[in-house]
């Protein structure tokens, strides 16, 4: 029934509704967001997806990424693997310098590496080689009844083995299909991608990293950022399908492009050329919006006699922000420039290119002698904003992220003490918060799980299949 | 991809054999002095968007600017050199060469002395098709690990975090 608008009710306005609403409004942020979202109290909260079944056929970490997120939000996933095998990720670590076991009882000798961490956390993992037409029927039980699928092999492979949409929307009209790829489909349609390749051919990149005359080239994201973004946004797409399917039933296709999301990173770089013929340019770590806000690197680190290079040598990054007038004349001040300030006191004149080179060098020879840690120290006392830019040991041991839960130990049932970050580090919610059950399953191990228990195959068939590398 | 330098200085009568990697981060446009990997021969380059423009030509007695990224001896098979070896490659201070030594480290325990179930080589338990249970029995399987453990406990070797 349509609502009076003359009618107004107590309880619709804003506001506290009770005593108890009252008190928690009145509670500091601190404790209101401790209450609010409880790091370590996730398994007693709703899941949101739960009752979602999706399947995925995946590798690396892109499309892998896109499924884990519904299974950290409660869907089942069921993963398949190539027997024997598995994803090649697993077989990705630093220097091949890493091996966890087990991979699978048929190669003792091999393991899965750390690449593998955190991009399929909650999957169920079976192997079925879908080439086989022995095997079809059990992939089309599946699709029968899962609520989707996502893939990542090249533009026609899955028409060829006859699991394509066209194929699965006839068992399955709500069937929701998605394929991950490089270069969608366009002139490269059978290029295969990568994230680096993504990062590169994209133009990420090229604006990535110093200037040439800081001594810059471009420059990779590191830790397959590309691959996590397109990932996070397929799931972002498949959030819109279901809702799209709960208001009329219906499944769809979603084709996603790993270069276009790298792309998409890119902001305004690809219409600023298109509009003005400008080559958007590697800026470092300076904001061209802003000005001073960006990291200068110190003279010295803050642990000179660190073993570990990434204390010894990197520990020497301060981010430094004094955009508005006042705060850049302080930091003039204090750095013993005030002429500095005399010709760049409006931010109009700061932002340019050339004072910006001016400025920042003027910061960096200010930090020459000086440790992060003095200059954190001394623009903080001088009221301004500076924190390091901390490494990897640093956020292990910052309170701050304990206190969030974005990293935590975890006791996984397969792995042992594991330290997790990837489903936590996601953005907390306080209703229906992620969780992380296990990080991942040995190759094939949910196969009596899945063949047995969900779809019903005897044991008999489960053995005689493994026996030929059909699963 | 990057150029390379196959470096054949006759060493003691022996043509030095070494594959010496040009890096193309660093030498996509570079021009300066490279010495090989293996038996320090100093060769001049000029790299122009990643192809050599001139060189490698020898510069006996002077120094070089800088070093290959990695180098190996593919005729005998996989000795190399790998990143940031000092006096032959490139600096490279981006891991930590005492932990990261090019060797598999099997680690029994993580860095806060728990179990980690990750070394080999581990019995295998799969049960039926390969099929893992939920939980990896550490006592059961590797009851060696077990005992350290029970013994790390006692000394108050684990901590919290
Ligand atoms: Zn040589």
């Amino acid at each position: 029934m349509a609502k009076d608008p003359r009618v107004c009710r107590l309880e619709e306005l804003d506001g506290p509704k009770s005593k108890q609403e009252l008190d928690e409004m009145k509670m500091p942020y601190e404790d209101y967001c401790r209450a609010a979202f409880a790091p370590g109290g996730e398994f007693s909260r709703p899941l949101s997806l739960k009752g979602i079944r999706w399947l995925s056929t995946t590798m690396y970490i892109f499309t892998p990424h896109s499924v884990s997120n519904l299974a950290e939000l409660g869907a089942e996933v069921i993963k398949v693997e190539m027997p024997r095998m598995g994803d090649p990720m697993r077989h990705c670590a630093p220097f091949n310098e890493t091996y966890l076991y087990p991979l699978h009882d048929t190669r003792p000798m091999t393991g899965t590496g750390m690449g593998y961490l955190n991009a399929n956390p909650n999957e169920y993992h079976i192997t079925m080689d879908y080439h086989l037409d022995e095997m079809k029927e059990a992939f089309y039980r599946l699709v029968k009844m899962s609520d989707g699928l996502t893939e990542c092999y090249r533009p026609g492979t899955f028409d060829r083995w006859k699991q394509s949409y066209r194929y699965l929307i006839e068992m399955n009209p709500r069937f929701i299909y998605v394929w991950g790829g490089g270069f969608g489909y366009g002139p490269k349609v059978f290029g295969g991608s990568y994230d680096i390749l993504g990062q590169a051919h994209a133009g990420l990149a090229s604006v990535t990293g110093m200037h040439e005359f800081m001594g810059g080239h471009c420059t990779k994201h590191s830790n397959w950022c590309i691959d996590w973004y397109s990932g996070t946004q397929i799931t972002f797409g498949i959030l819109a399908a279901i809702h799209w399917r709960r208001k009329t039933g219906l499944g769809t296709m979603i084709e996603f492009s790993q270069v276009q999301a790298a792309t998409r990173c890119l902001g305004y770089a690809a219409p600023l050329y298109g509009r003005f013929g400008i080559v958007r340019q590697r800026w470092g770590n300076w904001d061209t919006q802003l000005c001073v806000h960006g990291i200068i690197l110190a003279g010295k680190s803050d642990y000179p006699d660190a073993i570990n290079p990434q204390d010894r040598l990197d520990a020497r990054y301060v981010m430094v922000s004094a955009f508005n007038d006042p705060d850049f004349k302080e930091l003039c001040e204090v750095i013993k420039k005030p002429d500095l300030y005399s010709r760049y006191q409006k931010h109009k004149d700061r932002v340019e290119g050339e004072a910006q080179v001016e400025i920042y060098a003027a910061l960096e020879e200010w930090a020459k002698d000086k440790s992060r840690g003095d200059v954190v120290r001394i623009l903080q006392g001088a009221g301004l904003l500076a924190e390091p830019v901390m490494n990897d040991r640093e956020v292990y041991e910052c309170e701050h992220y304990r206190l969030r839960g974005t990293i935590r130990w975890q006791d996984d049932p397969i792995f042992g003490d594991v330290l997790a970050m990837g489903s936590y580090g996601a953005g907390l919610m306080s209703k229906t918060p992620r969780r992380l059950y296990w990080i991942w399953r040995p190759v094939g191990a949910d196969n009596v799980k899945i063949y047995h228990e969900l779809l019903g195959y005897p044991t008999a068939k489960i053995e005689e299949w493994y026996s030929k590398a059909m699963i | 991809m990057c150029d390379i330098i196959w470096c054949k200085k006759m060493v003691d009568g022996k043509p030095c054999n070494t594959v010496n990697y040009l890096d193309p981060y660093c030498f996509w446009n570079w021009e300066g002095k490279v010495n090989c990997a293996e038996c320090g021969t100093v060769y001049y380059i000029h790299m122009i968007q990643g192809h050599m423009y001139k060189g490698p030509e020898e510069r006996p007695g002077e120094k070089p600017d800088t070093s290959p990224l990695y180098a190996d001896k593919p005729l005998d098979g996989y000795s190399n050199y790998s990143p940031g070896v000092e006096g032959r490659t490139r600096p490279f201070e981006c891991l930590p060469r005492h932990i990261y030594l090019g060797v598999p480290d099997m680690r029994k325990f993580s860095i806060r002395g728990r179990p980690l179930r990750g070394w080999r080589p581990q019995p295998p338990d799969g049960g039926i098709a390969g099929s893992y249970k939920f939980n990896w029995d550490l006592k059961r399987l590797s009851p060696e690990v077990w005992e350290e453990y029970q013994r790390m406990l006692r000394d108050g070797e684990v901590k919290d975090w």
